[in-house]
Parts: structure tokens; C-alpha cells; sequence
């Protein structure tokens, strides 16, 4: 290999590296906090809704999961504009990220409904709880210690895969300023090699983050590795 | 006037009549068993009482209040005033026993922090637990979990208190503890409905036996009019059949 690796240029521009991964990540934490609120009322719907309603959340997880995230991000991108609304680029990956991870949290969080012990929840009934009640103390714990690998696992798919979609509509997000960065020096390897990095203390950071929001609100004893 | 009545109850699971009119009544710190073979319908009568079995037909009346069980509210207000223990243990598993008894007091009632865990700990006492406050379900044996779920029931002040069989599920040399904790309940008021098949307990602690078969109620009385001399062959099959063994 002859490549000689230099640098020098990427740590220059290490600062508006730095914003980009800070909008990374404030992007992926949106997107999933906003597509665990859509995924918990899905799988609510899924669990207790009338038909209608359970075949309106059908299509749109069939929608979602079966077409690509930057397919829909487009579609927000240039079908909005079309119909007046004139968001920015960064909404409009906001919007499609959550409405694209709300779609996948659905089923993941359908599972954590499906998989409650019937009993825990007749027990939770006859202390008087609510629907809302047993969801907030029996069914949402239950689903944050049973089902947090596979929460977990999804925001990083979020947050990594997720969120660089943003590079192609002009999101100056990590993925995004690499790109806007190396093509006006073509240090292209170097500065992918910092972004991985980047990438990969990214998603430490929110593994750390996640388990300790477990531990604090759910009471779970997650393992981070 | 009794503190319950039951009076004519029904109740279907799909088109299948499963209680097909149900009649006693409990005067307050009575304790009422129920027993019949398997499948007579007994754990459906409590189920119903609590409002998880719908009711098609008949009256219940608790301390002179008719409980209406048409709507969800009026399902609630039932709980509110009755509670239940399951065969199968039923705890909480992402909560410690203390928070398993404090849940619905503090988040359901919005009762005093300060009472409701001065209660709590009474309770725990009362069942022999205060040495197991801070631990988590799967750290109890079964039995402990029976009286962690004895306690959380009392934890809601219920006028009355529902037991399906709570020693069933457990291994045999745990059953008395939860009967003793069961006796000092009796010893402290409690009305209570029962379900056992723990023959020498019902002979032990029931003021009145009630005798099911298919849905109805065959025979009753007290316990020893039953177990020695039912007047009826169903009852007299089924006592003989169990008391031998
Ligand atoms: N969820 C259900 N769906 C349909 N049928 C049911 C259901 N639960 C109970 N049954 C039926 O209702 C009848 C009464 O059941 P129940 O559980 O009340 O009997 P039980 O007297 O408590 O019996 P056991 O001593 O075995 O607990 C039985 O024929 C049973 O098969
Ligand atoms: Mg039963």
C-alpha cells in the first residue's frame, strides 16, 4: 500500500467535524425518541385498538418497513414543497426519521406488549389500575427489561445508518460534513477514517446513556456490552 | 344484613354458561369456602365478583351498596372495595416487595407516602416478610411471593378479601406458611372468600362451606355439616373422594 495517511487537514476541520456529529446525534435521539412515541401508540393500537385503527397502523408499518428510509425522506423532501409546506432539511429528515423508526419500534415494541404476563396485568386490574395505568407501571417496564437489546440495537441503527441519509439531502450532519469537508481537499480516506471513529464513540456514548435512562426511570439492571 | 350477597349470578364464557345463578352471603368477618371439583365454576365466581368475568345475570351487594359492574368506572369502584389473590403468583417482577405494596396507594389512591409505607410495613410483618422489603420476586421463594401477594392486597384497605387457591402452586412444604399467614388475617376480621382445597384448613377456618358443581351451587353449610354429614350425593361423592386422600 502506498497511501501515505495525512492528517494534518482532518484535525484542522476537527471542530466542524465535531458539530456534525453533535447534530448526529441530537438527530438520532429525536428520531428515536419521537419513533418510540409513534411505535408505543402503534403497538398500544396493535394490543387494545378497534380494527380500523389496528388496520391503519397495519399499512403504515407495511409502508414504512418495506420501502427505504431515503425513499421516504425524498418523498417528505420533494413532496412537501408540492403541497405548500416549506420545511428545511433538516425537518424533513427529523419527520422521516421518526416516522421511519416509528414504523420498525411498532413491532419491536408489539413483542414487549404480546410477551407481558397475563397475570401481572389481572393484578394490575384488580388494584384498580387503568389501561394507561397498567401500560405506564406493568406493560412499558416490562418492555425496557425484556426487549432493551433490541431497543438498544435500533438506536444505533438510528442514530449510525439512520441519520447519514441526511449527507443526500444536505444535512450537514457527521456523515454530511465528511463528505462537504474531503471533497475540497480530496483527503477522502483520512477523513473517513476519523468519521468511523467518531461514529463508533457515538454510539458508546448512547449505549452508556440508554442504560442509565433504563436504570433511572424502569429500574432495569441493563448490561451496556 | 349480610356484608356480601350474592344473589343469582351468572356469567358465560362465549355461549358456554359457566355460573348458572350463584346464591350466598357472608356476614362481615365471616369466612366463606368454596369448594367442587375442577371445573365447577369457582374461581369464574370471584373472577366475576372482581369484575374480570363479566356478569350476565344477578345482583352482588357489598356492605348495602349494590355494585354495578356495567361500566368500566363502576368495575373500578368494585376493586376499589374488594381484592383478590391468584393461584399463580403475580408480582410485579421490575419492582421490589416494598414498591409491590406501595404502587397503587401511592399512584392509584394518591394516599399519604408516610402512611401508606407505615402500612406497608405492618402488612409485611403481619405475613413474617419485613426482612425481605428491598428484594425482587424472582429473589422469594413461592411461598414468600403468596404472602408479598397477600400483603399487597390488604395494602388497598378492601372491605373484603378474595383467595383462589393461593397455596395450589406450591410446593408442599411451603403451604404453611401461607396458610398461617391466612389464619392471622382470620384472627385479625378479615372477611374472606376462599377457594382451597386444602380440606383440614377449610374444616379449620371456614365459618361456612359452599359446595359447586357445574355451575351451581349444590349444597351448603358449615363446615361440619358438610364434611360429615352432606345431605346430597354430589357433595357426598366429592367429600369422601377428597377427604380420603
Ligand atoms: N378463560 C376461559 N375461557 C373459556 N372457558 C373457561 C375459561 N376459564 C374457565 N373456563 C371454563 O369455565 C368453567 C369454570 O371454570 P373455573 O376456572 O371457574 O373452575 P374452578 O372451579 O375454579 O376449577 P379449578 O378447581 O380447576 O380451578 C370450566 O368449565 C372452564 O373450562
Ligand atoms: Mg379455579
Amino acid at each position: 500500500m502506498n497511501y501515505r495517511f495525512q492528517f494534518g487537514v482532518v484535525w484542522e476541520n476537527f471542530p466542524q467535524l465535531l458539530e456534525g456529529a453533535w447534530l448526529t446525534f441530537q438527530l438520532g435521539v429525536f428520531a428515536f425518541a419521537g419513533g418510540a412515541i409513534v411505535g408505543l401508540l402503534g403497538a398500544a393500537i396493535k394490543t387494545y385498538g378497534p380494527w380500523p385503527l389496528r388496520l391503519l397502523v397495519d399499512t403504515y408499518v407495511v409502508f414504512i418497513t418495506n420501502t427505504p428510509a431515503l425513499i421516504q425522506i425524498y418523498f417528505l423532501y420533494f413532496g412537501l414543497p408540492e403541497v405548500g409546506l416549506r420545511w428545511s432539511n433538516e425537518a424533513c429528515l427529523l419527520i422521516g426519521l421518526t416516522l421511519n423508526a416509528g414504523a420498525y419500534l411498532t413491532l419491536i415494541l408489539r413483542a414487549g406488549f404480546i410477551s407481558v404476563r397475563v397475570t401481572e396485568i389481572e393484578a394490575g386490574q384488580t388494584l384498580g389500575m387503568s389501561l394507561i395505568q397498567q401500560i405506564r407501571y406493568i406493560v412499558m417496564p416490562h418492555i425496557a427489561k425484556s426487549i432493551y437489546p433490541a431497543l438498544a440495537n435500533f438506536f444505533i441503527v438510528v442514530l449510525v445508518m439512520g441519520t447519514s441519509v441526511g449527507a443526500l439531502i444536505g444535512v450537514d450532519e457527521l456523515t454530511g460534513q465528511a463528505i462537504n469537508l474531503s471533497s475540497v481537499n480530496y483527503r477522502w480516506l483520512e477523513y473517513f477514517t476519523v468519521v468511523a471513529g467518531m461514529y463508533v464513540v457515538l454510539t458508546f456514548i448512547a449505549s452508556i446513556g440508554l442504560a442509565l435512562l433504563g436504570r433511572w426511570v424502569f429500574r432495569v439492571k441493563a448490561r451496556i456490552f | 344484613m349480610p356484608h356480601l350477597a350474592v344473589s343469582d349470578v351468572r356469567a358465560k364464557y362465549g355461549s358456554l354458561e359457566v355460573l348458572k345463578g350463584i346464591s350466598f352471603s357472608i356476614e362481615k368477618g365471616e369466612i366463606v369456602a368454596l369448594v367442587g371439583p375442577s371445573g365447577s365454576g369457582k374461581s369464574t365466581v370471584l373472577r366475576a365478583l372482581m369484575g374480570l368475568t363479566p356478569i350476565t345475570g344477578g345482583d352482588v351487594d357489598l356492605a348495602g351498596e349494590r355494585l354495578n359492574y356495567s361500566s368500566s368506572r363502576e368495575v373500578r369502584a368494585a376493586r376499589d372495595r374488594m381484592a383478590i389473590v391468584f393461584q399463580q403468583y403475580n408480582l410485579f417482577q421490575n419492582m421490589t416487595v416494598m414498591q409491590n405494596l406501595t404502587l397503587a396507594p401511592l399512584k392509584i389512591k394518591r394516599w399519604d407516602r408516610a402512611e401508606v409505607e407505615a402500612e406497608a410495613r405492618r402488612l409485611l410483618g403481619l405475613v413474617g416478610l419485613s426482612d425481605k422489603i428491598d428484594a425482587y420476586s424472582d429473589q422469594l421463594s413461592g411461598g414468600q411471593q403468596q404472602r408479598v401477594a397477600l400483603a399487597r392486597a390488604l395494602a388497598l384497605k378492601p372491605q373484603i378479601l378474595l383467595l383462589d387457591e393461593v397455596t395450589s402452586a406450591l410446593d408442599p412444604e411451603l403451604v404453611g406458611e401461607v396458610l398461617d399467614a391466612i389464619r392471622k388475617l382470620a384472627a385479625e376480621g378479615m372477611t374472606m372468600v376462599i377457594v382451597s382445597h386444602e380440606m383440614g384448613f377449610v374444616r379449620e377456618v371456614a365459618d361456612k362451606v359452599v359446595f359447586m358443581d357445574a355451575g351451581q351451587i349444590i349444597e351448603a353449610g358449615t363446615p361440619a355439616e358438610l364434611f360429615d354429614t352432606p345431605k346430597t350425593d354430589r357433595a357426598q361423592n366429592f367429600f369422601s373422594n377428597i377427604l380420603r386422600h
